[in-house]
């Protein structure tokens, strides 16, 4: 008994320390998206790309479909709910390609730009570019726990990566929360 | 004790679906902002800062990171 609460309360020490680790991974990768924001204003000022705004529109719902869905898989597995968390895992994966196939896919298709023409089709680049990466790594990174999940890895008590995961998905989701208007809806339509 | 675990676990559903259904207004509102409202730049960041606020405190969970003790479901 005491081991088992021993071993309990070690676990959740060391969730607290990986806790800590992450927050601080992401207010860092935070700062170099903060820097690309920044970018944006000085290098086009009151003026934006002129990009499908429907389609800016359709890729951010899907985007917070996916977090809603990643949040309903780490709640149900807190409460030991295997089958929920599998189901929205998988769903997050899911809207977290459809999101890169419409921003690779098809906006990069769609932009009246090449990447190096000009600025603007620079900063558009390097936005869209390193946020759909981040999505892709967090993708792969919901593979993983998915496929462990799978395997009856994780529990009420022990679901740490599910947390992890489930923080860096929504980091990406809060990324372009800012990065959407910055792009699609401040300023005038450059001509 | 399973009844009040399970009361708890919908509570934390209901919460996601509010938020969820909150974000979805405010995009909605954003978007129209956006494409009638042009120049409109300040209240299109103070919905993006409260969107963002939102996920952190909700979705990403931001006050485990200063609790004492990891939270018990049951």
């Amino acid at each position: 008994m005491t081991t088992h609460v021993d071993a309990r309360s070690d676990y959740q020490y060391k969730t607290g320390t990986n806790r800590l680790g992450l927050w601080l991974f992401i207010l860092s990768d935070a700062f170099v998206f903060g820097g690309l924001l920044v970018s944006r204003f000085y290098l086009l000022g009151r003026t934006r790309p002129d990009l499908s705004q429907l389609l800016g529109l359709i890729v951010t719902a899907i985007l917070l479909l996916s977090s809603f869905f990643m949040n309903r898989a780490e709640t149900a597995i807190r409460f030991g709910d295997r089958k929920g968390f599998l189901n929205g895992t998988l769903l997050t994966i899911v809207l977290g390609i459809l999101f890169l196939i419409g921003v690779v896919g098809v906006e990069w298709q769609m932009a009246p730009f090449s990447a190096g023409e000009n600025a603007m089709a620079s900063i558009f680049y390097t936005m869209t570019g390193f946020h759909a990466f981040h999505v892709l790594t967090g993708v792969i990174l919901l593979v993983i726990v998915y496929r462990k999940g799978r395997k009856g890895m994780y529990s009420a008590e022990r679901h740490w990566a599910v947390e992890a995961a489930a923080i860096y998905w929504h980091f990406v989701d809060v990324v372009w929360v800012f990065f959407y208007p910055a792009l699609y809806l401040m300023g005038r339509v450059a001509g | 004790m399973e009844e009040k675990t399970n009361e708890k676990k919908l509570d934390l559903f209901r919460l996601g679906v509010v938020v969820f259904v909150i974000l979805a207004v405010l995009t909605i509102g954003e978007y129209f902002i956006g494409v009638i409202a042009v120049g409109w730049t300040w209240p299109l960041w103070g919905i993006a800062i409260l969107k963002a606020t939102l996920i952190v405190r909700d979705y990403m969970h931001l006050p485990r990171l200063f609790s004492q003790a990891e939270e018990d479901p049951s």
